[in-house]
This record gives C-alpha cells, structure tokens and sequence, in this order.
C-alpha cells in the first residue's frame, strides 16, 4: 500500500526562515519559550536566517533588542527589506529621498541624497505629513522611480494597530498613476535573496510568520512552506486570507519549531 | 438623436456646468488667484440664456466661505448657485442614520453641524490638508477596523490640485491609504459621482445632453460628466499637464469650423480610450474664455 506523505515532492528541509517582529518578540517583550525553541532548533541540522520588514531599525539595533530579550542570533543572520533597498540603489546609482526613520539611516551612510532623483519608503511616522508627501508625490509625477521597502498595512503597536508604509505607497502610486518597486516581503526577490548565502532552494525552506500575506503568502509564493503562527499583528480568520492557505497556523513560534522537529526533518 | 459635431451641439446647449478650481481661479495664498478672463466669461455666460450653475470638490471650506472669496476675487456667484460635497454628504448621513468620525479640514466642519456624530459608525474623509497627519490617518483607520461593517466615505476622489506654490495631494490619495490598509473600497460622494451630477441636472431642470461641464480635471469633471450624458470642455489651466498619461489624437478640423486662438486645437476622444467611457460627443480643449467665443459664434 501506498502512503502519500503530504512532503511528497519536497527535498529535506534544509533552511528556516523567521520573522522577527510578531513571531519572536513584540516590541519589548519576548513570545514566551521563544528563546528555547530556537535553541532546540539550532541543534537540529537547519540553517536559520532572520528575515524581517521591519524598516524603523538598522540591523545594529535589531541586534541589541534581540540579546537584550535573551536570544541568541548573530547580525551576518539577520536580513532586512533595508538591506534589500540599499543593494537595489546601488545597483541603480540612485539619489534618493529617504522617507525611513532617523534610527534606520544607519543602513544608508555612503549613499547620496543630495538632488535626489529616487523617493524610498519605509515605515516613517515622522515623515508621512502632509508636506513630505507632497514632496514625494511632486518627484515621482516627475519622473523618480517609488521604491517601497514594504507595503506593509499595519502592523501591532503596545497600542493597538497602527498603519504601516503600505497605504503611504498606495496613496502615491494613485497620486502619480505609477507602480512602486517593492523591495520587502513578499516580493519573491526578497526570500530568494535569503536564502542565496545558504546553498538551499526554495523547497527546502520554511518561513515561520504572524503576516499572512506578507510572511506565509510570499514565501509560498516563492516555493517555501509557510507556518502562520497567532502573535504579533495575527487577527482571527488571516489563515482564509491566502490561497493557498498556510501549510499550518499554529498559536505561536515554539509550537511552530516542535512542528519542525517532529515532522519535517 | 443628438448632434455630435459642434456647431450642432451648441445649438441644442440649455446649461453649462463651471468646475471652480483651476477653472475660475487657483488657490494659494489669501483668497488666491482669478484666472485670466474667467471673470469675464461668468458675466457672459449669465447674460446668456444659459442656465448656469458651479460644481466644485473644494472642501476645505465651508461654501459660504469659499463664495465670498470668490466675491471678493470679482466673481459674480451664489451660493445658491453652487454644488459642493460636504452638504451632499451630510444629507447622505442622515438619511441612512450614520454618525460619522471626521477626518476634514476645520474650515468644513460647520457642513456637519446638523449631524449627530457620536458613537461614530463610519469615516468621512474630505481634503483636510495639513490634518492628514499620521495620528489623525491612524485615528480614522481604528475607528474603521474597529467597525463591524467598516464604511469610508470620501468627499471627491481627486488624485492632485494645483495651488500657486506648487502641486499638492488630493483627498482621493488619503481615500486610497484607507482602502489599502482597511482592505474596503470608499463611497465617493461629489465629483465624479453620477448622483452628484444628477442632483445639479435635477435643479437646473434639464435633461444630460442639455448640459455642459468645464472643467481643468478629465477623469473627475469631464469623465464623470460624460458618464452621465452631459458633454465636457477640459481646460488648460489648473491641474491639466499637457505631459500626463493621456494622449488623447488630434483630429483634422472641419474646414467650417472656426479657429480659436493661439494655443487651441480640438480632440476626438475614441471610444477605445480607457479614460472616458463611451464618449459620445466630441472633446474641446481651450480657455475658458475662447471656448465661449466659439459657443456663441455658433448660436
């Protein structure tokens, strides 16, 4: 008799993929047994990236709140839609205008503002009035390519939900009837740049995320399996959102990693 | 069956529809600027038998306080005389029993006086300028996904607008950060929807082919006048670019056809255009102040 596994046609899982921001920590507290579930999945025989769209913080920054919180990664395991944007305006030579907060400037230095003739955008709450945008807005009907580090809608503040660069994007693609370069998730560009430094394909990869759209849809759009997990910014009924649904949803990232290890390896 | 050449349509014209912004003046500073010859045209058109009535998205203030700025200017209007979004909006409110957080210019929150706005059940936003701050965006967004039935209304659509220091973005831009972030798509109520147009038909008593909209704006006034029946008459002042995504053909002028003045030429709109849906008259881009002169040469 024949079993079909649902892993039929996939390679060993060789590489995973985590979201920082909802999945591993929200703000300044730790998803409880975070920190040793990724310790137990560090023993297994996986490679582990951290890749995230946050767009407020250099890659410095996400580093000392992550060992603040007791984890254990390193900064050449961390890649962000930053890092993505900068290696994209260099490969264009362009000049832009950075709409991304003071503390992310620090993935920029060496790069030209002046004269800009490119408009960036990040997650900038200072930046999003009213004369920045119209500043933006008047490059872009001139002719400035829009790059977008994300078109993220919202994301999970102590607060509440609070809007993300995405609506920003979407106002001024209407305003100058011109498209956005994403550069973030869930461009497929951005996990296969994830995965390039770790000799793995796609089908040999998992992304653990709290954005259905963003983390799971993209990476199974890219040919990884995506696990959505009930933190961060989740709202009940994101898993109907994406098609095809999340290979699992589960209630956070330690249940995801005993998933992993149990039956995926 | 209408006429669709020019000297044909202007015979048949009983109303002519005047947008305001870009049309008759451009904002900025102050009370702003008239237009060149605009002034002049509006005598003309009410010493004419045309019936003649304003239509304008313009909501930063409040009507009252945008007709006596255009008084001031020398423009002979009343309000009366003139179809704005923000009292649309509230009749359309009250009507469904909705109780709305608004996100509007202050100038425009005497429109909404009459309605009760407690306990808000919806979002109405309008062109709030400055007040687009991210605090006040994230307000409205709460309020929205807070909402068991989320519902957006925009006063107008409008993507950008000329003031005299430079282009600036409209509300329909903050209409679409609050469709993409909520995940909801907006009702618009002003220009260019049909029932807005209609209202201002209903009161001039004529039927859409009677009447005529000049305007600076091709998707918002011509666009959704044509949608309507009416003709339209874009102008070259205001917002037009004469470098924009609409490249519309030039046709050969018929021989009996007079020349405007310098600058002025004519375009058929094909019905392949994706801007104007079946356009069934022909496009007359010019001043406003030439194009008067060639409906009156014909009549």
């Amino acid at each position: 008799m024949m079993e079909v596994s649902n892993m039929a046609g996939r390679r060993a899982l060789k590489a995973v993929l985590i979201d920082l921001s909802g999945t591993l920590h929200v703000e300044e507290t730790a998803v409880p047994g975070a920190q040793d579930a990724l310790n137990r999945l560090r023993e297994a025989s996986v490679a582990v990236k951290f890749v995230t769209n946050t767009t407020k913080e250099s890659k410095k920054h996400l580093l000392e709140r992550l060992h603040r919180l007791n984890f254990d990664l390193q900064e050449e395991e961390i890649f962000t839609s930053l890092s993505a944007a900068r290696t994209l305006l260099e490969q264009k030579r362009h000049r832009p205008l950075l709409l991304v907060e003071d503390s992310a400037l620090q993935d920029f230095t060496g790069i030209e503002t002046s004269e800009p003739n490119a408009v960036v955008i990040g997650l900038a709450p200072e930046q999003f009035n009213y004369q920045t945008l119209n500043k933006a807005f008047r490059l872009v009907l001139d002719g400035a390519p829009l790059i977008a580090i994300h078109k993220a809608r919202y994301y999970k503040r102590r607060d509440g939900l609070a809007l993300g660069p995405g609506p920003f994007v979407a106002a001024l693609e209407y305003a100058t009837d011109r498209n956005a370069i994403v550069v973030g998730k869930p461009e497929k560009s951005f996990f296969a740049e994830a995965l390039s430094n770790l000799g793995c394909n796609p089908n040999e990869a998992v992304m653990i995320g709290d954005d259905a759209r963003d983390d799971v849809g993209g990476a199974q759009n890219a040919g990884m399996l995506g696990i959505l997990v009930r933190t961060g910014k989740y709202r009940e009924g994101d898993e109907r959102k994406i098609h095809p649904s999340p290979h699992l949803t589960c209630e956070s990232f330690p249940e995801a990693v005993e998933h992993i290890l149990k039956n995926m390896l | 069956m209408a006429d669709t050449d020019w000297p044909g349509c202007a015979r048949s014209l009983k109303g002519v529809i005047l947008d305001m912004c870009g049309v008759l003046y451009d904002s900025g500073e102050g009370d702003g600027v008239a237009i060149p010859g605009s002034i002049e045209a509006v005598k003309r058109l009410k010493a004419s038998d045309l019936q003649l009535r304003f239509c304008t998205n313009e909501t930063q203030a409040a009507r009252e306080t945008f007709v006596a700025k255009l008084q001031r200017l020398g423009f002979d209007i009343l309000v009366s005389e003139v179809f704005s979004p923000a009292p649309a909006a509230a009749a359309v409110l009250k009507e469904r029993g909705l109780r709305p957080h608004l996100l509007v210019y202050d100038g425009l929150l005497p429109e909404f006086d009459s309605v009760d706005q407690s306990n808000p059940n919806c979002v109405v936003i309008g062109d709030a300028a400055e007040k687009f701050t991210y605090q006040n965006l994230n307000e409205a967004f709460r309020v929205l996904t807070d909402l068991e039935k989320p519902l957006l209304f925009s006063l107008g659509q409008g993507r950008y607008y000329k003031e005299t220091d430079g282009l600036k973005l409209d509300v329909g831009a903050y209409m679409k950060a609050l469709e993409y972030a909520c995940d909801l798509k907006a009702e618009v109520v002003g220009k260019p929807s049909p029932t807005f147009f209609q209202s201002v038909l209903n009161d001039m008593g004529l039927q859409p082919h009677e009447a005529l909209m000049i305007g600076d704006d091709l998707v918002n006034d011509v666009g959704g006048a044509q949608r309507c029946g009416m003709r339209g008459v874009q102008v070259r002042t205001g917002k037009y670019r004469s470098v924009g995504s609409f490249n519309l053909p030039k046709i050969n002028m018929s021989p009996y056809w007079p020349p405007l003045g310098h600058g002025c030429s004519y375009w058929l709109v094909k019905p392949s255009m994706s801007v104007c849906e079946q356009p069934k008259f022909p496009l007359l881009r010019c001043h406003l102040v030439l194009w008067l002169n060639l409906c009156f040469y014909n009549r």
